[in-house]
């Protein structure tokens, strides 16, 4: 989370960065638009000064030359006239100084225009008369009228002048109205942008703050698990590298050198070193897994050998895979295993499994055979005990007659126990093939090889429905043929054995003596009202060779129920034993639902 | 006495097996014709000589010297002179795998050998009296291994 907020400002920084840089930009547009206003605005107030101090001496050089036009005709003397010849160069020079003022505004050209017009016409009149009164050709009528025509044009002027004054008065005065309305407004929005920026730029800083908090926090949690992970390099005496895919740059964790036997960075790390190391007749098949490597972007693990650099060989495994970084980079990480002593003890296990398991075949073979070869001469011996008794016993004293009875005893038990040993053996055999098989069938089968018991003890078998399972279908038969066998044979003498079977499907938190895993269990019990046991015993009943009676009262071998138990482990179950003395017994078994 | 005999043939390498055999039917009052073999070489020879009369009933020791039951079984069923000739396989092993093997390879019925007298007659009598063309059409892994 945290490192998602980091990878997120620089883009947040940088847009902030755009948008001040745009702000200032356009604040500097605006400032630099507002100061040419003013100094235009300045510039018209300064021309319009310029032209009415010109237009006031302007009127002022016509009024000289008037003036001294005047004195001239009165005293006749030059002396006056000096001031008029000086003013016409004066008039004309002033008049072109307002014409380039006002050469902006065509108002005041043609005001201009006209204005000039009247100042030729009153410079007319005036040098009329003069050139009359020194010719001494004029007279009071015509001197009047001249006089006349004088005073009105200079009214003219005058007032062309003042209309030209107030026109230049009434230009400024509309400038001044449009950049005071310009420049109102200007201050405020500069103020405005100006705040924003510092809001836009305060907030930046914040978020690097932040941003830099975040990083000293990752730096710190990053530098603890470099170190966390340095440690349990030793401690897992594994080893890392990696590979800069850009650069093509090897680095090797300080492990991964001391893996090799090497001091920490003692080499430069890169792949041909490495491949120094590697076990010359594992070389290929390295180089051949770690070929394809870059390309799959994932280095399946694999296992070779190494030779240290102290010459002790060791067993590695390495695997590896291409990691994205943040940056878009691409970095292979792979980490080395010294897998030696695992592989030492593997090979150990291996070794004894093979041991065992020819140990065990050997057993199961021994016992096969012993119990089977046995059979043939004790078969022999029962087969003639059985001749002698029909040919010759009449022949014998009566001890010979009871000899005869012992052996033949003897030899029933012998063959009954080699019988239960040649099962036992059988049921140990390691390939056992499950098969789907309906177990009404199997117990119908069983029920068969018991027949002639069940008839002698007139014995009642009542069975609900079985369910079809996988199982290994010779084993449950004979299952329920030691199950059954053992509540004819621990029978009560005078009543007739009832057995009771019965099935349902439960869950073992349900049951008292089963794991409780939540698992479901196919359950059959086998109910008895025979003789019965004492609970104590419950256990040791599924013992080899474990027995309750003594073999003058039951003839059993110990066996029989340390079968069943053998093939319910087959089956990956449970059986127990439920016994109440003088009452009868109950067996349970318990088989995995699949 | 009628001429009609049942020819019967055992081969077992057991010397006592054999003298079980051939008392049991000496006692049983049926006409049989029994002759008895030593191993499998000796029966094979007798069976693939023209003049032998050929036995209505083979019994077939499992376990005999040079050439065993099995491969006598293997030999017989291959050979269409053969080929109608009963086998009982008759042995002290009752295990599962020999029991499948004969019965995959073609035997008739499988006796485990009894360890009484008066059985092996009751099982010798009720064999050779077996309808065979009835019990064979009939067969299957239930009922090939003969139960007392």
């Amino acid at each position: 989370m945290k490192q998602f907020q980091v990878h997120k400002s620089p883009l947040f920084l940088k847009i902030t960065f755009v948008i001040s840089v745009a702000i200032i930009f356009f604040i500097g547009g605006i400032t630099f638009k507002h100061i040419t206003v003013l100094k235009k605005s300045a510039t018209y107030v300064n021309n319009s000064y310029e032209v009415n101090i010109e237009l006031e001496r302007l009127i002022s050089y016509i009024k000289d030359a008037e003036t001294g036009q005047r004195g001239y005709l009165l005293s006749n003397d030059d002396e006056f006239l000096k001031p008029y010849y000086n003013s016409t160069a004066l008039i004309k020079e002033s008049y072109k100084r307002v014409e380039f003022l006002t050469s902006g505004s065509r108002t005041q050209q043609s005001n201009l225009k006209k204005l000039r017009y009247f100042i030729n016409k009153r410079q007319n009149y005036l040098s009329k008369s003069l050139h009359l009164m020194k010719r001494n050709e004029f007279d009071e009528k015509t001197f009047r009228t001249n006089l006349i025509i004088g005073k009105q044009t200079m009214d003219s002027i005058r007032f062309k002048m003042e209309e030209m004054i107030i026109t230049q008065n009434n230009l400024l005065k509309n400038r001044q109205i449009d950049y005071t309305a310009t420049m109102n407004y200007t201050p405020i929005f500069i103020y405005l942008t100006l705040i924003v920026t510092l809001i836009l730029i305060t907030i930046a800083f914040i978020k690097m703050n932040r941003d830099l908090v975040v990083l000293k926090e990752t730096i710190r949690t990053l530098s603890i698990a470099i170190e966390a992970s340095k440690l349990s390099e030793i401690v897992g005496s594994f080893g890392s590298w990696q590979l800069n895919l850009e650069t093509n740059e090897y680095t090797f964790s300080d492990n991964e050198y001391r893996l090799l036997g090497c001091e920490p960075q003692s080499f430069k790390a890169s792949k041909e070193e490495y491949l120094k190391f590697v076990h010359p007749d594992d070389l290929d098949f390295v180089i051949e897994s770690t070929k394809n490597a870059v390309h799959d972007s994932n280095l399946p693990p694999f296992t070779y050998r190494v030779v240290r650099k102290d010459g002790v060989i060791r067993y590695f495994k390495g695997m590896g895979q291409v990691v994205h970084t943040s940056d878009e980079n691409k970095t292979y990480v792979g980490t080395t295993r010294d897998i030696t002593e695992e592989v030492k003890s593997k090979i150990l296990i291996e070794e004894r499994n093979r041991e065992l398991e020819s140990n065990n075949k050997e057993l199961t073979a021994f016992n096969y055979i012993a119990s089977h070869d046995l059979q043939e001469p004790l078969r022999k011996i029962e087969t003639f005990l059985s001749r002698l008794i029909t040919k010759d016993f009449a022949n014998l004293s009566t001890a010979g007659q009871q000899y005869v009875g012992s052996i033949q005893k003897s030899t029933n038990r012998m063959r009954i126990l080699i019988e239960d040993l040649l099962q036992f053996s059988r049921t140990n055999k390691i390939e056992n093939i499950f098969e789907e098989k309906d177990l009404n069938c199997l117990l119908e089968n069983a029920k068969q090889e018991l027949v002639q018991i069940i008839e002698d003890k007139k014995a009642i078998i009542e069975s609900n429905h079985l369910p079809t399972l996988a199982v290994i279908p010779f084993q449950i038969q004979q299952l329920f043929i030691n199950l059954i066998g053992n509540s004819l044979k621990y029978s009560k003498a005078d009543i007739a054995p009832i057995i009771n079977i019965n099935y349902s499907q439960i869950i073992d938190v349900d049951e008292e003596f089963l794991p409780k895993n939540n698992n479901k269990y196919h359950k059959i019990t086998f109910d008895d009202n025979g003789i019965g046991f004492e609970q104590e015993y419950a256990k040791k009943i599924f013992i080899l060779f474990n027995r309750l009676h003594n073999k003058n009262e039951y003839d059993g071998t110990g066996i029989g129920l340390a079968i069943c138990k053998k093939i319910i482990d087959n089956h990956k179950g449970f059986i127990f034993a439920k016994g109440v003395l003088g009452e009868g017994s109950t067996f349970i078994i318990y088989l995995p639902v699949a | 006495m009628t001429t009609e005999y049942i020819n019967i043939c055992l081969a077992d390498d057991d010397e006592d097996d054999r003298l079980f055999f051939t008392e049991a039917f000496d006692e049983l009052r049926i006409n049989t014709k029994v002759q008895t073999f030593n191993d499998g070489v000796a029966l094979m020879d007798y069976l693939n000589d023209d003049d032998s009369i050929l036995p209505n009933v083979l019994f077939l020791d499992l376990n005999m010297p040079r050439k065993n039951g099995v491969e006598c079984l293997l030999e017989i069923k291959q050979n269409e002179k053969l080929n109608d000739i009963a086998i009982a396989i008759y042995s002290t092993s009752s295990s599962e795998d020999h029991i499948e093997e004969t019965f995959i390879n073609g035997a008739n019925i499988y006796i485990k050998k009894p360890n009484d007298f008066e059985k092996l007659k009751k099982i010798l009598s009720e064999i050779v009296t077996i309808n065979w063309q009835y019990h064979t059409s009939g067969l299957n892994k239930e009922n090939f291994l003969m139960r007392m």
